[in-house]
Protein backbone atom coordinates (compact mmCIF):
# COMPACT_ATOMS: atom_id res chain seq x y z
CA UNK A 1 0.00 0.00 0.00
CA UNK A 2 1.45 3.45 -0.72
CA UNK A 3 1.61 5.25 2.79
CA UNK A 4 2.34 8.55 1.05
CA UNK A 5 -1.60 8.53 -0.60
CA UNK A 6 -3.19 6.89 2.28
CA UNK A 7 -1.85 9.69 4.58
CA UNK A 8 -3.56 12.17 2.35
CA UNK A 9 -6.80 10.41 1.92
CA UNK A 10 -6.98 10.18 5.50
CA UNK A 11 -6.09 14.00 5.50
CA UNK A 12 -8.86 14.56 3.40
CA UNK A 13 -11.90 12.79 5.00
CA UNK A 14 -10.52 14.36 8.22
CA UNK A 15 -10.78 17.98 6.50
CA UNK A 16 -14.37 16.78 5.69
CA UNK A 17 -15.10 15.38 9.11
CA UNK A 18 -13.77 18.81 10.38
CA UNK A 19 -16.34 20.97 8.20
CA UNK A 20 -19.66 19.06 9.33
CA UNK A 21 -19.87 17.41 5.11
CA UNK A 22 -22.11 14.66 4.56
CA UNK A 23 -20.63 12.64 2.89
CA UNK A 24 -17.48 12.44 4.50
CA UNK A 25 -19.10 11.35 7.74
CA UNK A 26 -20.80 8.47 5.62
CA UNK A 27 -17.67 7.36 4.07
CA UNK A 28 -15.94 7.49 7.65
CA UNK A 29 -19.06 5.93 9.04
CA UNK A 30 -18.53 2.51 6.48
CA UNK A 31 -14.79 2.19 6.51
CA UNK A 32 -14.51 2.55 10.64
CA UNK A 33 -17.62 1.25 11.62
CA UNK A 34 -16.78 -2.17 11.81
CA UNK A 35 -13.74 -2.05 13.76
CA UNK A 36 -15.35 0.29 16.20
CA UNK A 37 -18.07 -2.82 17.03
CA UNK A 38 -15.38 -5.19 17.38
CA UNK A 39 -13.73 -2.64 19.59
CA UNK A 40 -17.40 -2.41 21.66
CA UNK A 41 -17.87 -5.86 21.64
CA UNK A 42 -14.45 -6.64 23.84
CA UNK A 43 -16.08 -4.57 26.62
CA UNK A 44 -20.23 -4.85 25.80
CA UNK A 45 -22.97 -7.37 24.46
CA UNK A 46 -23.87 -6.36 21.23
CA UNK A 47 -26.92 -3.86 21.48
CA UNK A 48 -24.93 -2.47 23.95
CA UNK A 49 -22.36 -2.01 21.81
CA UNK A 50 -24.25 -0.89 18.68
CA UNK A 51 -25.71 1.74 21.10
CA UNK A 52 -22.18 2.36 22.18
CA UNK A 53 -20.62 3.18 18.96
CA UNK A 54 -24.00 4.98 17.27
CA UNK A 55 -23.43 8.07 19.94
CA UNK A 56 -19.72 7.35 19.42
CA UNK A 57 -20.53 8.89 16.18
CA UNK A 58 -22.45 11.75 17.34
CA UNK A 59 -20.26 12.82 19.55
CA UNK A 60 -17.64 12.96 16.81
CA UNK A 61 -18.90 15.54 15.05
CA UNK A 62 -17.64 17.96 17.58
CA UNK A 63 -14.78 16.20 18.92
CA UNK A 64 -13.45 15.72 15.70
CA UNK A 65 -12.28 19.91 15.75
CA UNK A 66 -10.11 18.60 18.40
CA UNK A 67 -8.20 16.14 16.47
CA UNK A 68 -4.43 16.81 15.65
CA UNK A 69 -3.90 13.92 14.09
CA UNK A 70 -0.98 12.86 17.09
CA UNK A 71 -2.69 9.45 15.97
CA UNK A 72 -4.32 7.94 12.89
CA UNK A 73 -8.12 9.00 12.60
CA UNK A 74 -8.56 5.11 13.12
CA UNK A 75 -6.18 4.81 16.45
CA UNK A 76 -8.03 7.69 17.50
CA UNK A 77 -11.92 6.44 16.53
CA UNK A 78 -11.07 2.95 18.40
CA UNK A 79 -9.70 4.56 21.69
CA UNK A 80 -13.19 7.20 21.39
CA UNK A 81 -14.99 3.79 21.70
CA UNK A 82 -12.84 2.28 24.39
CA UNK A 83 -13.29 4.87 26.66
CA UNK A 84 -17.38 4.89 26.18
CA UNK A 85 -17.59 1.14 26.34
CA UNK A 86 -15.34 1.30 29.49
CA UNK A 87 -16.99 4.04 31.22
CA UNK A 88 -20.55 1.85 30.35
CA UNK A 89 -19.18 -1.22 32.00
CA UNK A 90 -18.06 0.68 34.97
CA UNK A 91 -21.55 1.97 35.76
CA UNK A 92 -23.24 -1.32 34.94
CA UNK A 93 -20.53 -2.81 37.46
CA UNK A 94 -19.48 -5.26 35.48
CA UNK A 95 -16.06 -6.07 34.03
CA UNK A 96 -14.11 -7.77 31.22
CA UNK A 97 -13.78 -11.65 31.86
CA UNK A 98 -11.14 -13.75 30.05
CA UNK A 99 -8.80 -16.77 30.53
CA UNK A 100 -5.26 -16.13 30.19
CA UNK A 101 -3.95 -18.75 31.47
CA UNK A 102 -3.61 -21.34 28.37
CA UNK A 103 -2.27 -20.94 25.33
CA UNK A 104 -3.43 -24.24 23.94
CA UNK A 105 -6.91 -24.60 22.86
CA UNK A 106 -8.23 -27.38 24.97
CA UNK A 107 -9.22 -29.14 21.61
CA UNK A 108 -5.83 -28.98 20.43
CA UNK A 109 -4.09 -29.52 23.33
CA UNK A 110 -5.50 -33.41 23.41
CA UNK A 111 -3.61 -33.64 19.99
CA UNK A 112 -0.15 -34.15 22.00
CA UNK A 113 1.20 -37.80 22.95
CA UNK A 114 2.60 -36.99 26.89
CA UNK A 115 6.07 -37.11 25.09
CA UNK A 116 4.92 -33.64 23.76
CA UNK A 117 5.14 -35.48 20.03
CA UNK A 118 1.70 -34.95 18.01
CA UNK A 119 -0.33 -37.92 18.03
CA UNK A 120 -3.19 -36.72 15.76
CA UNK A 121 -1.16 -34.34 13.70
CA UNK A 122 -2.63 -32.12 11.56
CA UNK A 123 -3.72 -34.17 8.04
CA UNK A 124 -4.25 -32.02 5.65
CA UNK A 125 -2.29 -29.17 3.70
CA UNK A 126 -3.98 -26.04 2.97
CA UNK A 127 -2.51 -25.24 -0.24
CA UNK A 128 -5.53 -22.29 -1.45
CA UNK A 129 -5.07 -19.00 -0.95
CA UNK A 130 -7.25 -17.33 1.55
CA UNK A 131 -8.90 -15.47 -1.78
CA UNK A 132 -9.92 -18.90 -2.85
CA UNK A 133 -11.39 -20.61 -0.09
CA UNK A 134 -13.02 -17.41 0.74
CA UNK A 135 -14.98 -18.47 -2.96
CA UNK A 136 -16.27 -21.49 -0.98
CA UNK A 137 -19.45 -20.03 0.09
CA UNK A 138 -20.62 -22.85 2.57
CA UNK A 139 -16.81 -22.46 3.79
CA UNK A 140 -17.52 -18.67 4.42
CA UNK A 141 -20.83 -19.17 6.01
CA UNK A 142 -18.77 -21.70 8.49
CA UNK A 143 -16.16 -19.08 9.55
CA UNK A 144 -18.88 -16.98 10.32
CA UNK A 145 -20.52 -18.94 12.30
CA UNK A 146 -17.12 -19.76 14.03
CA UNK A 147 -15.98 -15.86 14.39
CA UNK A 148 -19.43 -15.58 16.18
CA UNK A 149 -19.09 -17.69 18.31
CA UNK A 150 -15.57 -17.34 19.86
CA UNK A 151 -15.38 -15.31 23.43
CA UNK A 152 -16.08 -11.30 22.87
CA UNK A 153 -12.67 -10.95 24.26
CA UNK A 154 -10.41 -13.07 21.24
CA UNK A 155 -12.57 -12.11 18.66
CA UNK A 156 -12.17 -8.28 19.22
CA UNK A 157 -8.59 -9.00 19.60
CA UNK A 158 -8.05 -10.58 16.47
CA UNK A 159 -10.30 -8.26 14.68
CA UNK A 160 -8.41 -5.21 15.45
CA UNK A 161 -5.16 -6.79 14.97
CA UNK A 162 -6.00 -8.65 11.60
CA UNK A 163 -8.76 -7.17 10.03
CA UNK A 164 -8.24 -3.44 11.23
CA UNK A 165 -4.10 -3.85 10.76
CA UNK A 166 -3.76 -2.65 14.23
CA UNK A 167 -0.52 -2.28 15.74
CA UNK A 168 -0.25 -4.84 19.23
CA UNK A 169 0.84 -1.80 21.30
CA UNK A 170 -2.75 0.16 20.21
CA UNK A 171 -4.62 -3.14 20.62
CA UNK A 172 -3.06 -2.94 24.37
CA UNK A 173 -4.29 0.66 24.97
CA UNK A 174 -7.38 0.31 23.48
CA UNK A 175 -8.21 -3.06 24.75
CA UNK A 176 -6.34 -2.65 28.52
CA UNK A 177 -4.82 -5.95 28.58
CA UNK A 178 -0.70 -6.20 28.39
CA UNK A 179 1.12 -7.14 25.35
CA UNK A 180 1.99 -11.47 27.26
CA UNK A 181 -2.81 -11.63 27.31
CA UNK A 182 -2.80 -10.29 23.86
CA UNK A 183 -0.93 -13.22 22.80
CA UNK A 184 -3.25 -15.33 24.23
CA UNK A 185 -6.31 -13.99 23.05
CA UNK A 186 -4.64 -13.84 19.66
CA UNK A 187 -3.47 -17.38 19.30
CA UNK A 188 -6.46 -19.12 21.27
CA UNK A 189 -8.83 -17.67 18.75
CA UNK A 190 -6.63 -18.41 15.74
CA UNK A 191 -6.52 -21.92 16.89
CA UNK A 192 -10.18 -21.87 16.66
CA UNK A 193 -10.30 -21.12 13.56
CA UNK A 194 -7.41 -23.55 12.59
CA UNK A 195 -9.89 -26.27 13.47
CA UNK A 196 -12.73 -25.24 12.05
CA UNK A 197 -10.80 -24.79 8.22
CA UNK A 198 -9.21 -28.53 9.27
CA UNK A 199 -12.24 -30.25 9.95
CA UNK A 200 -14.06 -28.23 6.79
CA UNK A 201 -11.33 -29.53 4.81
CA UNK A 202 -11.89 -32.91 5.82
CA UNK A 203 -15.44 -33.52 6.01
CA UNK A 204 -16.72 -30.79 4.21
CA UNK A 205 -18.95 -30.05 7.11
CA UNK A 206 -19.12 -26.95 9.54
CA UNK B 1 14.61 -29.81 23.16
CA UNK B 2 11.61 -27.90 21.69
CA UNK B 3 8.82 -29.98 21.21
CA UNK B 4 5.83 -29.89 19.17
CA UNK B 5 3.57 -29.21 22.07
CA UNK B 6 5.49 -26.65 22.99
CA UNK B 7 5.71 -25.41 19.21
CA UNK B 8 2.16 -25.30 19.05
CA UNK B 9 2.08 -22.84 22.11
CA UNK B 10 3.94 -20.24 20.19
CA UNK B 11 3.12 -20.75 16.98
CA UNK B 12 1.41 -17.46 16.36
CA UNK B 13 4.41 -15.53 18.50
CA UNK B 14 6.68 -17.26 15.61
CA UNK B 15 3.80 -16.10 12.80
CA UNK B 16 3.57 -12.94 13.60
CA UNK B 17 7.91 -12.08 14.29
CA UNK B 18 7.65 -12.19 18.12
CA UNK B 19 9.66 -14.46 19.15
CA UNK B 20 12.91 -13.63 20.62
CA UNK B 21 16.47 -14.72 18.33
CA UNK B 22 16.71 -18.04 20.62
CA UNK B 23 13.22 -19.36 20.33
CA UNK B 24 12.99 -18.24 16.61
CA UNK B 25 16.21 -20.60 16.14
CA UNK B 26 14.64 -23.10 18.25
CA UNK B 27 11.18 -23.08 16.01
CA UNK B 28 13.21 -23.10 12.91
CA UNK B 29 16.03 -26.31 13.98
CA UNK B 30 12.19 -27.84 15.21
CA UNK B 31 10.47 -27.48 11.57
CA UNK B 32 13.57 -28.52 9.36
CA UNK B 33 12.66 -31.66 10.85
CA UNK B 34 9.20 -32.00 11.51
CA UNK B 35 6.80 -32.19 8.61
CA UNK B 36 3.89 -32.15 10.99
CA UNK B 37 4.91 -29.32 12.71
CA UNK B 38 5.41 -27.02 9.28
CA UNK B 39 1.96 -28.11 8.17
CA UNK B 40 0.88 -27.04 11.18
CA UNK B 41 2.59 -23.56 11.04
CA UNK B 42 1.43 -23.54 7.34
CA UNK B 43 -2.16 -24.21 7.94
CA UNK B 44 -2.41 -21.72 11.19
CA UNK B 45 -1.10 -18.66 8.73
CA UNK B 46 -3.89 -19.94 6.54
CA UNK B 47 -6.50 -19.36 9.13
CA UNK B 48 -4.96 -15.95 10.16
CA UNK B 49 -4.85 -15.02 6.37
CA UNK B 50 -8.72 -16.39 6.33
CA UNK B 51 -9.70 -13.98 9.14
CA UNK B 52 -8.24 -11.04 7.34
CA UNK B 53 -9.82 -11.84 3.67
CA UNK B 54 -13.09 -12.67 5.31
CA UNK B 55 -13.20 -10.09 8.80
CA UNK B 56 -12.58 -6.59 6.47
CA UNK B 57 -15.72 -7.84 3.81
CA UNK B 58 -17.71 -7.12 6.68
CA UNK B 59 -20.23 -4.58 7.27
CA UNK B 60 -23.49 -4.52 8.54
CA UNK B 61 -25.44 -2.07 5.99
CA UNK B 62 -28.67 -1.71 7.92
CA UNK B 63 -26.34 -0.62 11.38
CA UNK B 64 -24.34 1.75 8.90
CA UNK B 65 -27.46 3.18 7.71
CA UNK B 66 -29.01 3.78 10.77
CA UNK B 67 -25.63 5.60 11.87
CA UNK B 68 -25.76 8.05 8.79
CA UNK B 69 -29.10 8.87 9.57
CA UNK B 70 -28.39 9.60 12.98
CA UNK B 71 -25.36 11.49 12.23
CA UNK B 72 -27.30 13.06 9.77
CA UNK B 73 -29.78 14.64 11.92
CA UNK B 74 -27.22 15.39 14.41
CA UNK B 75 -25.35 17.61 11.50
CA UNK B 76 -28.33 19.18 10.61
CA UNK B 77 -29.67 20.26 13.99
CA UNK B 78 -26.35 21.77 14.00
CA UNK B 79 -26.25 23.80 10.86
CA UNK B 80 -29.69 25.09 11.78
CA UNK B 81 -28.70 26.34 14.93
CA UNK B 82 -31.74 25.31 16.93
CA UNK B 83 -31.81 21.63 16.62
CA UNK B 84 -35.00 21.98 14.21
CA UNK B 85 -34.59 18.66 11.93
CA UNK B 86 -38.20 18.38 10.23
Amino acid sequence: MDTATHQSDEDILIQGLKSGNQSAFRKAVRLYTPGMLAVARFYLDHSAAEETVQDCWVTVIDAIQKFEGRSGLKTWLHRIVANRAKNHLRKAKREVSADFSETLDPELADRFAPNGRWATPPSLKINESAQALMENDALSDCLDQHLAALPETQRSALMLYEAHQHKSEDVCNILDVSASNLRVLLHRGRQKIFLMVETFQETGEC
Amino acid sequence: MLMCRDLARIASDYIDGELGPMDRVSVKMHLMMCGHCRTFIGNLRASVDLINAHSSQQVDEEFVRRIDERVTESLNARNSGNGNSD
